[in-house]
C-alpha cells in the first residue's frame, strides 16, 4: 500500500512541481527597483519539490517491496458519511444552519451505528439547535438562516 | 521597567475575570480534547479559534487578542496533561507525547494504583509547568533584545532552521518530510503577492486572492484527518477502564517521583526551547534517561512510579519551553505552536521579539495566565480526575459526526463561503492519505504559516543587497543558523548510514 501510494505520490508531487514552475514563470517580473520579483520565490520552490519528488522516486523505485498488509477499511461507510458532507455544504446556505446540521448528524449517527432512532433525534436537535442558539442569539453571530424560499 | 514590573502587570490582565474564565474553560477544554481519542492538541486548538474569535468580538483587539491566546494556550498545555489519562487507564495514549507514559503508567493501573499515577502526573506536570514558565520569565526578555538586532537576512535564515528542524524529526522519511514543507511553502504563495500586489497562482477565482486560509487547512489536515482514519479502520473494540480507588499518592510516592520529576522538567525544558523536538521527545528521552540513572532498571515497564512522573512532566515542560521560540523570535517550533501563532497572526499582532514592546499585555499576560492555568489543572485534575476518566467513555458514534460538524461549524464561522468547506474536506482526505503513509503533515502547516514571512524577509534581504544573494552567508549569525539548519538534515543522515538509530519526533 505504502509502496504503490509512494509511487503515485512523487509522480503527482514532481507534476505539481512543474506546473508549478511554468506557471510562476508566467508570472510578471520585478515591478521596480529590486531584481527579486515575485516570481523568484515560487520557483525557487518549484525546483526543489522537483528534485525531492524525483527523490523520493528514487528511493521508492530501490527499496524492496514490501510485505503488503491487508487491512480492512470501511470504505462503504466512509463513502456515505462523506457523501452527506458534501451535501450538507450544498444545502448549508439554502436550507439553513439547524434543518441541514439536523438532517446531518441524524444520517451519520445512524450509519456509524443502526438503531437507537429517538436518542439520535434528541441529540442532533439539541446539538443543531443549540449552536445556532448559542451562536447566533447569544454571541450575536451570523449563520445562515432557515429559509425555503 | 523589570521583568517583574511586566509579570505584574501581566498578572493584572490575567486576573480580570474572564481571563480567568477563559484559562478555566481553556484548561477544562484542553484536558478534554487530551482525554479524548482522535483529537490532539493540534485539532483542539485549531477547532477553537473560531469559537474564540466570537467569543472577543465585541472587546477591542489587543484585549481580544490576550484572552483567546490565553484560552488557546490553556487547550494547549490542559491537553499535554489530559492525555496522560488515557495512558494510564486505557493503555491508549490520547496523544503522541504520552506513549510511554503507557508503559509504565497502565501496569501500575493494573496494580490497582491508577489514582496514584494519575495524581504523579498531575503534580509533576504541574512542576513541570511552573519550571517552564520561570524559564520563559528569565528567557524572554534577553532573547527578545537579542532578537530585535536581526535583519532580514538572518530572519530568513532563522525560519529556514525552523523547517530544517522541524522536516528533520518528523516522520520516518526525511524525503517525505521535506516535500511536505516544501508544498507547504508553494501553498503559501497562493493569493496576492504582499510586496509587488501582483496575483499568483489564482486563476482569476476570487476566493483564492486572500490566499488559503491557514484555519481551513489545519482543521482539515488534522481534526478531519483524524475522524476519517476513525471511520475507515474500526477499531478493536473498547478496552475495559481500570478502576480507580485512592487518589492521593502515599508519602513514598512522592518521594520516589520527585527526582524524577525535577530532571524530566528541566530535561523537557530545554528540549521544548529547540525548535523541531517537540513534547514527544523529551517525553522519551526523560523516560530512558530515568531508566539509565535508576537503581533496578528492570522495575521500568512493570508498573515504576518515576516512569510515569519523569515523562510526564518533560511534556510538559517541554510546551512551556515550545512557547519561548514563539513568544520571543516569531518562530514556532511545532505544529501546535504554528497554529497558536496563526491565531495571533489572525488579531494581527505579530508574535516576535517585538510582542514585548508593542503587545506587553499579550505577551505577559499570557505567561501571567499559564501560571494561573496550571494551577487550576492541578486543582481541577485531582478531585475531577472520575469525571474526566468518564469522558473516554464517549461513544465513537456520537463523538465523530460532531467533530465533523464542529469543524464545519468552525471554518464557517470564519470564512462565511463554503468554498473553504469543500477545501476543509479536501484537506481531511487529504490528511488521512498523507499520514497514513507516513508524510508527516505539521510541516504543511508551520510551512504555511511561515511561508510568507520567509518569502518577505528573503525579498527584503536581496533588495538591501541588490540581489546578491551571497548576503545570507556573510553575515555571522546568518551564517550560524543557515550552518545549523543544515546539520539538522545532515547529522540524521549521517546517523543513518553508520547505521544508528534515529529517535524521531511523531505528531502532536
Amino acid at each position: 500500500m505504502t509502496k504503490s501510494f509512494d509511487k503515485i505520490a512523487g509522480i503527482v508531487f514532481l507534476l505539481i512541481s512543474i506546473l508549478f514552475i511554468s506557471e510562476s514563470l508566467k508570472i510578471s517580473g520585478s515591478a521596480y527597483g529590486s531584481t527579486i520579483g515575485p516570481k523568484t520565490y515560487p520557483l525557487i520552490l518549484g525546483i526543489v519539490l522537483g528534485l525531492l519528488s524525483l527523490r523520493l522516486l528514487y528511493e521508492t523505485f530501490k527499496s524492496k517491496s514490501e510485505s503488503k498488509e491487508k487491512s480492512t477499511l470501511e470504505i462503504k461507510k466512509f463513502a456515505i458519511i462523506f457523501i452527506s458532507a458534501i451535501l450538507y455544504i450544498f444545502l448549508l446556505e439554502i436550507i439553513g444552519y439547524v434543518l441541514s446540521t439536523f438532517i446531518f448528524l441524524v444520517v451519520t449517527f445512524q450509519v456509524m451505528e443502526r438503531g437507537k432512532i429517538i436518542s439520535t433525534i434528541i441529540i442532533s436537535a439539541i446539538f443543531a439547535i443549540g449552536v445556532y442558539a448559542m451562536y447566533v442569539q447569544l454571541l450575536g453571530g451570523a449563520l445562515p438562516k432557515f429559509s425555503l424560499f | 521597567m523589570s521583568t517583574i514590573q511586566y509579570l505584574f502587570d501581566g498578572f493584572a490582565v490575567a486576573l480580570q475575570w474572564h481571563n480567568l474564565l477563559f484559562a478555566f474553560i481553556g484548561v477544562v477544554i484542553g484536558t478534554a480534547v487530551g482525554v479524548l481519542p482522535g483529537i490532539g492538541p493540534m485539532s483542539g486548538v485549531a477547532l477553537l479559534i473560531p469559537v474564540t474569535a466570537t467569543l472577543t468580538s465585541g472587546m477591542p483587539t489587543d484585549a481580544a487578542a490576550a484572552s483567546s491566546i490565553i484560552l488557546l494556550a490553556g487547550v494547549y498545555y490542559g491537553a499535554m496533561y489530559g492525555g496522560s489519562t488515557t495512558s494510564i487507564l486505557l493503555n491508549t495514549p490520547g496523544e503522541s507525547s504520552s506513549v510511554v507514559t503507557a508503559l509504565d503508567g497502565y501496569q501500575m493501573a493494573q496494580k490497582g494504583r491508577a489514582g496514584a499515577a494519575l495524581s504523579i502526573a498531575a503534580i509533576g506536570s504541574f512542576v513541570a509547568g511552573i519550571i517552564a514558565l520561570l524559564g520563559l520569565v528569565l528567557l524572554a526578555k534577553p532573547l527578545s533584545n537579542l532578537a530585535l538586532e536581526f535583519g532580514p537576512a538572518e530572519y530568513f535564515s532563522l525560519m529556514l532552521l525552523g523547517l530544517c528542524a522541524v522536516s528533520g524529526l518528523a516522520g520516518k522519511s526525511m524525503t517525505k518530510a521535506l516535500m511536505m514543507t516544501v508544498f507547504g511553502l508553494m501553498l503559501g504563495t497562493i493569493g496576492i503577492d504582499a510586496v509587488s500586489g501582483i496575483a499568483r497562482f489564482t486563476y482569476d477565482i476570487p476566493v483564492l486572492y486572500g490566499g488559503l486560509e491557514f484555519l481551513t487547512i489545519a482543521v482539515g489536515l488534522f481534526a478531519l484527518g483524524e475522524v476519517f482514519k476513525t471511520i475507515l479502520e474500526r477499531d478493536s473494540g473498547d478496552a475495559p477502564i481500570a478502576k480507580i480507588n485512592r487518589i492521593l499518592p502515599t508519602k513514598q510516592d512522592l518521594k520516589d517521583s520527585a527526582k524524577p520529576i525535577t530532571r524530566g522538567s528541566l530535561l523537557g525544558f530545554f528540549i521544548g526551547v529547540l525548535p523541531g523536538a517537540g513534547a514527544t521527545l523529551a517525553s522519551f528521552f526523560s523516560y530512558m534517561t530515568e531508566k539509565k540513572i535508576s537503581k533496578n532498571p528492570d522495575s521500568f515497564g512493570k508498573g515504576n512510579i518515576a516512569g510515569v512522573a519523569g515523562p510526564e512532566s518533560a511534556n510538559n515542560a517541554a510546551s512551556g519551553g515550545a512557547m519561548i521560540p514563539l513568544l520571543t523570535l516569531g518562530i514556532p517550533g511545532s505544529g501546535t505552536t504554528a497554529i497558536l501563532m496563526g491565531a495571533l497572526i489572525m488579531y494581527n499582532v505579530q508574535p516576535g521579539p517585538l510582542l514585548f514592546d508593542d503587545h506587553p499585555e499579550i505577551a505577559w499576560g499570557l505567561i501571567a495566565s499559564m501560571f494561573i492555568g496550571n494551577l487550576v489543572l492541578l486543582i481541577l485534575n485531582m478531585p475531577l480526575v472520575r469525571v474526566f476518566a468518564k469522558i473516554i467513555q464517549t461513544p465513537k458514534k456520537y463523538l465523530l459526526p460532531i467533530i465533523i460538524t464542529i469543524s464545519f461549524f468552525g471554518v464557517y464561522a470564519v470564512q462565511y463561503t463554503t468554498f473553504d468547506l469543500y477545501l476543509l474536506l479536501a484537506c481531511g482526505v487529504l490528511g488521512y492519505l498523507l499520514s497514513k503513509n507516513d508524510y508527516p503533515v505539521a510541516p504543511i502547516v508551520l510551512a504555511l504559516v511561515l511561508g510568507p514571512m520567509i518569502e518577505n524577509n528573503m525579498r527584503r534581504a536581496l533588495t538591501i543587497s541588490n540581489g546578491d544573494w551571497s548576503i545570507f552567508v556573510t553575515s555571522p549569525l546568518s551564517l550560524v543558523f543557515l550552518i545549523i539548519a543544515a546539520a539538522w538534515i545532515i547529522v540524521p543522515l549521517i546517523l543513518k548510514f553508520t547505521g544508528k538509530k534515529v529517535i524521531v519526533n511523531e505528531e502532536e
